[in-house]
């Protein structure tokens, strides 16, 4: 491969103003004040958006709003969820045990992203270090809270055509079901 | 052979190939729901579109309904043909309702990915969505309609290819439905197929719902144990337990399906009454402990008694490499050679069965399928091995004629000829038979040897009506071109497996070459029936204990006290053993009755190879690492928090690593078993030891000889022509689809299939008996009570009582006498029973 | 040497090397502070007030660290490379005259370790030592970061090497000697910064590449070769490279006080305070280019080496030995 002949433009002198001009700015910036704000003397308050601490929210009614899908877990790229869904009295699926690894969680959000209810959520709330690996550990009792978090109105079961005691045909947008025996047009 | 160009690639295919399987050849795969290559194709859902730019078809059409021809131009990616499909897809999720985050198929869904491949991501319709009851189904199969795109795959697997009626399609326009008439258990015992093949999530594994994802599941191909056929399955566990099984297609064995005893049957693997903990004299130890313990036992027992003082029970679900094992080790140590059955019958059906069986005349499930003329002679096959019946209806569907030859009231989803005749008569029956259609078609090609067997078989049956449907029969099978014989071992002794064989090749001599296809009585019966060369039988064996020749015994993955008659004997004579040993993995009345006992692993922790009834050698992988599973551990909670080893993670060994470290203990050192399990008998198999030098073919390595060396068509033949004397009842004891067979019978959707167990009878012989349908039939043997249903039917044989294997009738059912006196039955029939008036009792 | 002698040499060492020890510490943090400041960050500011404990705090640490040895590395070599980076610099402030000699109770005590008769040739010699620390460490490593780092080493040793050497040769004619201290006395009116500016200029450009400091510090190109040729090291042999690179950089400073600057000479102030203040800002300098400027590619290193700082300082010999015979004529 031919060398790049470092075309000269402008010539040296241009070249070494550059240099002087690249030393002036560095320069320049060592008498600026730090932007860095001291962690624990200074706490900014941080957006809702934020990522740290996951939690499990629940519906309006105060049902848990996760149905245990395995998508949280199937996205994870560090495998940190773990859970075994379960049928609930009446139908609706969920998760008999859910688990987050945080000493293993990286706060990448994709969990989030991937709920289909909105059930996890990540929170600003990223001060949790602890001493022993396994008190990193949280189990559904410590994930669960008991509010909706980020739009806390959604709620699954009014969308999807799943019967969970309502009756078919009851949710958002849907027709009683048809009569199967009936053969009128 | 057509040549065409899909996508800018060049292909040849066979003729009467269609356009959606060239191009699958290609790696080109054409979104589809509807098509499915067993089913064919109807043209229903439209998703397959692709553009015909040159050649005998043009424009836009659907690739499933095109065959593929010379000088065809295809075009999957045309702008015209994605725009179609793209609309297709999101007319189908018009009505979708939106749950896959609650539904089982979900991860592995047809129709996300085709919804993903049409490129439709946004719902644009905002009108109401049509939405449908569901049904109960039963225990295995869950419904959800909704779901539903009106695909036919469910109605045409159900009603065309599996012959079954119950579920259908109902209803016009858009409100057309599939399911049944009204709530119910499917009827079928494919019916767990349908979670395969419907596209979307209609049809849901029930016993496993809401416990995994698709893509948790550690999955490996497995075999299914549960008859003989050896159908090929995928088996799934989760958290350590296996928690379902899919069908695996193979072209040689089962095709694209397999029946329900084998999907569901699993759970045996997960019971939580499983013996997880090896015993010694009844108390706790290390597996390593006990099998020191027992090699101690075995070298004082061989030092006192001599070796041929201890024996060696293994089974016929053992795995090939355990039963090679066990055989190696009892012949370095010079125990008795192993047995593998505890039915004597069984044994030697099975070694009439592997004796014989040759290229020549085996025939595998697909030849069946072919063939233009079915006899099958002491076979059920729904209740013997399901996945036959399947076989036989493809070829019904073909148009061939179907004899069934059998005492019992066969049923089967197609239609046939049942030829009732009585146990003791099956032999004679199918000689007639086949002696009829032997003279029908000539004897021109027949050998002087052939022509004396001939002469000597039986000309008729005492049974007027069965003589004149044998002779009917025989001009079919004369008439025939590709005929085969299915012969069953599960009631019928061992004369029939050998008459069969001898019938099948005197049919080869002539123009109606006939196949054989043989039923076994286990998954590995034909390895047992290889190994077991040069043994005696179990009663043999029973006799030598009591008599104190025999003071150790080694049981492998085996339960004498399942279905042995004389219970009582049996228990006293293991009583007299010194050392009794079993390794299972079943909570068996065996294990709990041994002095050492190991806790085995199932097929889905340590894997193994199997021989089928065909000879077929297949290899099972193992699934998951062993252990108790988590939910056992955690009680449905939590896995507990703690650092490894987590609780319940411990492995029993499987059989052969057992046996291998008891052989060691034994200075007794086999090689390792990399290469080739034969390698470990080379002097006894060398046929099958060059066989095996190399790893199996993942659909099976045919094991049989070319030619067989067993002494065939030898006259004078003896067949005997009626059964028990008048006034006296043969005791029939049948399987079961579901609720007979050892390992299936523990699950429990499968239990709840099978129904209160039902004593069976012929009219004529009810009316001799004095019983009526339906009335409860009390049993008292052995101080203990057996019940069970009486129905009366004249669509079976007379002079025989039916009676299933049921797991509901427990022990006592075992002890049976084979004969019973009509008179007998009255007199088995419970005092306290109130239809029967004190007087008949006492008679 | 009498007994008194041996006594004073004693203390010359151990004064040295404390000061160049310390110093050493206390120039990584003042690194990390100023780089802190560069990019608007405070720097190390938990240990002590403002930090200022911080080089303890690291020294605690480091030593505490496992001092691990990869399988497959030879073991010898590895555990001796990391001495050898951290040995040259020391060994160079041998040669530097840290003032006038000393007049005490009618002794002359010179204020510099050893006055070599070849202390330029010496320095030239050690200099290109401590390469062998680079490449020895680099390949008994055993792993290909390390070995790059350890090549890459070697090639920026040789090119710059020459260029060093040959910015030195008008420095030797102007002083006429190869001593130090000779040199420093022919400084006593002038520095020879004002007569060679090119060869300090190259000096100070090729001392940069062996100290293998950015913009040159392709042998440890963090972001390609993680830490180049010391990849491999933990703990106190880690901290070995790390306070060979930073005695160098003082020891640059001396180098550069003595060649340009004049060395101890100077106004008012005692020598060794005198030479103490031109050494400092050559360490802040070299920071400051840390702060500024890009890592160089590999061949524009080589093209700039060998193309433009070779033959710059040839024509420099060349001119500075004509006005010399001119002058002298
Ligand atoms: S934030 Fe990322 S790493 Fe953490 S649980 Fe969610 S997906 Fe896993
Ligand atoms: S993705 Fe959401 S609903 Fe699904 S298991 Fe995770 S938290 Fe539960
Ligand atoms: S139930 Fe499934 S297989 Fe049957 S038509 Fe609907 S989508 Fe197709
Ligand atoms: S037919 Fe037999 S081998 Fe096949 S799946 Fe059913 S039980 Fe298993
Ligand atoms: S797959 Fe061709 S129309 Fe359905």
């Amino acid at each position: 491969m031919k060398v790049d002949k470092d075309k000269d433009e402008g010539g040296i002198i241009n070249g070494l103003l550059g240099l002087a001009a690249s030393y002036r700015v560095t320069l320049t910036q060592l008498f600026r004040k730090p932007l860095t704000e001291s962690y624990p003397e200074y706490k900014r308050p941080l957006p809702a958006r934020s990522r740290a601490r996951i939690i499990l929210t629940r519906d309006k009614a105060g049902g848990e709003r996760c149905v245990a899908c395995y998508l949280c877990s199937g996205v994870c790229p560090v495998s940190c969820i773990s859970m075994q869904s379960a049928e609930r009295e009446g139908g609706r699926r969920y998760a008999a045990w859910f688990r987050i690894n945080f000493a293993r969680c990286i706060y990448c959000g994709l969990c989030e992203e991937a709920c289909p209810t909105l059930a996890i959520q990540l929170t600003p709330d990223f001060e949790h270090s602890c001493r022993h690996p396994l008190d990193f550990v949280a189990e559904k009792e410590d994930l669960l809270v008991d509010h909706g978090g980020k739009d806390g109105d959604y709620d699954f079961y009014h969308y999807a055509g799943v019967d969970c005691g309502e009756g078919k045909g009851t949710h958002e947008a849907e027709l009683p079901p048809v009569d199967i025996k009936s053969n009128l047009p | 052979m057509p040549y065409l160009i899909i996508d800018n690639r060049h292909i040849q295919v066979p003729r009467g190939t269609t356009v959606i399987d060239a191009a699958e050849r290609l790696g080109i795969m054409i979104p589809r729901f509807c098509y499915l290559k067993v089913l064919g194709a109807v043209g229903a859902c439209r998703m397959c579109a692709v553009m015909f730019e040159a050649g005998p078809v043009k424009g836009l059409q659907m690739s499933c309904m095109v065959q593929a021809a010379d000088g065809m131009r295809v075009s999957t990616t045309h702008p015209e043909a994605v725009a179609f499909r793209r609309q297709i897809i999101e007319w189908l999720m018009i009505n979708h309702p939106h749950d896959c985050p609650v539904c089982d198929e979900g991860g592995h869904c047809l129709l996300q990915d085709e919804t993903i491949s049409g490129g439709h991501s946004r719902r644009r319709y905002t009108g109401a969505k049509r939405t449908y009851p569901d049904q109960d189904l039963g225990p295995l199969v869950q419904h959800e309609m909704n779901r539903c795109i009106q695909c036919y795959r469910c109605v045409r697997f159900y009603q065309e290819y599996a012959g079954y009626r119950d579920l259908g399609v109902m209803g016009i326009a858009s409100r057309i439905y599939y399911g049944r008439f009204s709530d119910g258990a499917l009827e079928s015992p494919f019916s767990g197929n349908l979670i395969d093949i419907c596209p979307t999530g209609v049809y849901t594994d029930r016993p496993s719902r809401f416990l995994a994802r698709r893509w948790d599941l550690q999955r490996a191909d497995s075999i299914c144990l549960h008859c003989s056929l050896g159908c090929n399955t995928v088996a799934g566990a989760h958290y350590r337990a296996v928690i379902r099984q899919e069908s695996r297609e193979n072209v040689r064995v089962n095709g694209s399906f397999i029946c329900d005893r084998g999907r569901y049957g699993h759970a045996y693997a997960n019971l939580a009454e499983r013996p997880r903990q090896s015993r010694l004299d009844g108390e706790p130890a290390g597996w390593r402990e006990a099998a020191r313990e027992a090699a101690a036992r075995l070298k004082r027992i061989a030092a006192a008694a001599g070796h041929s003082a201890i024996a060696v029970l293994g089974s016929a679900r053992n795995s090939l490499e355990t039963q090679i094992m066990l055989r190696y080790l009892s012949h370095h140590a010079q125990w008795r050679p192993p047995r593998f059955f505890v039915n004597g019958s069984e044994a030697r059906s099975t070694a009439a069965v592997v004796a014989r069986l040759d290229s020549r005349l085996a025939a595998g499930l697909p030849d069946l399928e072919e063939a233009d003329f079915l006899l099958a002679v002491g076979v059920d096959p729904v209740n013997d091995a399901p996945m036959l019946a399947l076989a036989m209806r493809q070829a019904a569907r073909k148009g061939a004629k179907i004899v069934v030859l059998d005492p019992r009231p066969v049923e089967l989803p197609f239609a046939f000829d049942l030829l009732s005749a009585g146990l003791g008569d099956l032999p004679a029956a199918l000689a007639v038979l086949v002696k009829t259609a032997v003279s029908q078609a000539g004897t021109d090609g027949c050998e002087a040897q052939e022509k004396a067997f001939l002469a000597a078989l039986p000309g008729r049956v005492p049974d007027e009506k069965l003589q004149g449907q044998l002779g009917q029969a025989g001009g079919w099978l004369a008439a025939s071109r590709r005929p085969a014989i299915i012969c069953g071992s599960a009631i019928a002794g061992p004369e029939l497996a050998g008459l069969a064989a001898d019938l099948a090749l005197l049919l080869q001599t002539g123009k109606t070459p006939s196949r054989l296809f043989y039923l076994l009585p286990g998954p590995n019966a034909f390895g047992a029936g290889l190994l077991q060369r040069g043994s005696r039988y179990f009663p043999s064996l029973l006799q030598d204990i009591e008599k104190g020749g025999v003071r150790a015994l080694l049981v492998v993955e085996n339960d004498p006290f399942f279905r042995y008659p004389d219970q009582d004997r049996l228990h006293s004579a293991l009583g007299k053993l010194e050392l009794l040993m079993v390794l299972d993995y079943l909570p068996s009345r065996a294990a709990r009755a041994a002095h050492i006992f190991l806790p085995g692993a199932t097929v889905f922790e340590a894997g193994g190879s199997f021989i089928n009834n065909c000879g077929l050698l297949q290899y099972a992988a193992p699934v998951h690492e062993g252990g108790i599973p988590l939910a056992q551990v955690s009680g449905g909670s939590h896995p507990p928090r703690a650092h490894a080893p987590a609780p319940g993670s411990e492995k029993c060994p499987s059989a052969y690593e057992a046996l291998l470290f008891l052989a060691n203990e034994l200075a007794i050192r086999p090689p390792t078993m990399d290469a080739s399990p034969w390698s470990l008998l080379p002097e006894d198999f060398p046929g099958q030891a060059e066989l095996l030098a190399h790893p199996y073919p993942t659909d099976g390595l045919q094991l049989l000889p070319r030619l067989s060396e067993a002494e065939s068509l030898q006259t004078p033949v003896n067949l005997p022509t009626s059964g028990p004397a008048a006034g006296a009842l043969t005791v029939l004891r049948v399987e079961q689809t579901f609720g007979s067979e050892e390992l299936s019978c523990y699950a429990e959707p499968l239990r709840q299939l099978a129904g209160p167990p039902l004593a069976l009878l012929h009219g004529a012989d009810a009316d001799r008996a004095g019983v009526r349908d339906g009335e409860q039939l009390c049993f008292e043997i052995g101080g203990e009570k057996v019940e069970l249903a009486l129905q009366v039917t004249n669509r079976m044989a007379p002079g025989q009582l039916i009676i299933p294997h049921h797991y509901a009738l427990g022990r006592a059912a075992c002890r049976l006498p084979a004969v019973v006196a009509q008179a007998e039955l009255r007199g088995l029939t419970g005092q306290d029973s109130p239809d029967l008036p004190q007087a008949i009792t006492e008679s | 040497m009498d007994s008194t002698g041996l006594i004073i040499l004693l203390a010359k060492l151990l004064i040295v090397l404390a000061a160049l020890l310390t110093g050493a510490a206390y120039l990584v943090l003042v690194e990390r502070k100023l780089l802190g400041r560069f990019q608007l960050r405070p720097g190390p500011n938990r240990v002590g007030p403002a930090g200022i404990w911080q080089p303890l705090a690291d020294g605690i640490k480091l030593l505490l660290k496992e001092d691990t040895v990869p399988a497959g590395a030879d073991r010898i070599l590895f555990l001796l490379a990391p001495a050898v980076v951290a040995m040259v610099p020391l060994l160079l402030f041998a040669v530097i005259p840290l003032g006038p000699d000393l007049h005490l109770a009618n002794r002359t005590i010179p204020l510099v370790i050893s006055d070599l008769n070849v202390g330029l040739l010496y320095i030239l010699a050690l200099s290109s030592l401590s390469v062998y620390g680079v490449v020895l460490g680099g390949w008994a490593s055993n792993s290909t970061f390390s070995l790059l780092g350890g090549l890459r080493g070697a090639a920026q040793m040789i090119s710059y090497e020459l260029a060093m050497g040959l910015s030195l040769v008008p420095i030797v004619m102007l002083a006429g000697s190869f001593s130090l201290v000779d040199i420093v006395a022919a400084q006593e009116g002038f520095p020879f910064l004002l007569v060679q500016p090119v060869s300090f200029v190259i000096f100070l450009i090729s001392a940069l590449a062996e100290a293998k400091r950015l913009p040159f510090d392709l042998p440890e190109a963090e972001n390609e070769l993680m830490a180049g040729y010391h990849t491999e090291y933990s703990g106190m042999r880690f901290a070995l490279y790390f306070v060979g690179e930073y005695i160098n950089m003082i020891v640059l400073g001396g180098l550069l006080a003595v060649f340009f600057l004049g060395g101890w000479h100077g106004p008012l102030l005692p020598g060794p305070l005198m030479l103490g203040l031109k050494i400092i800002p050559v360490p802040l300098l070299l920071i400051w280019t840390r702060a500024t400027l890009p890592r160089l590619r590999y061949d524009q290193l080589m093209q700039f080496g060998w193309k433009v700082l070779v033959p710059v300082a040839l024509v420099n010999i060349v001119v500075t030995g004509g006005l010399i015979l001119w002058l002298e004529s």
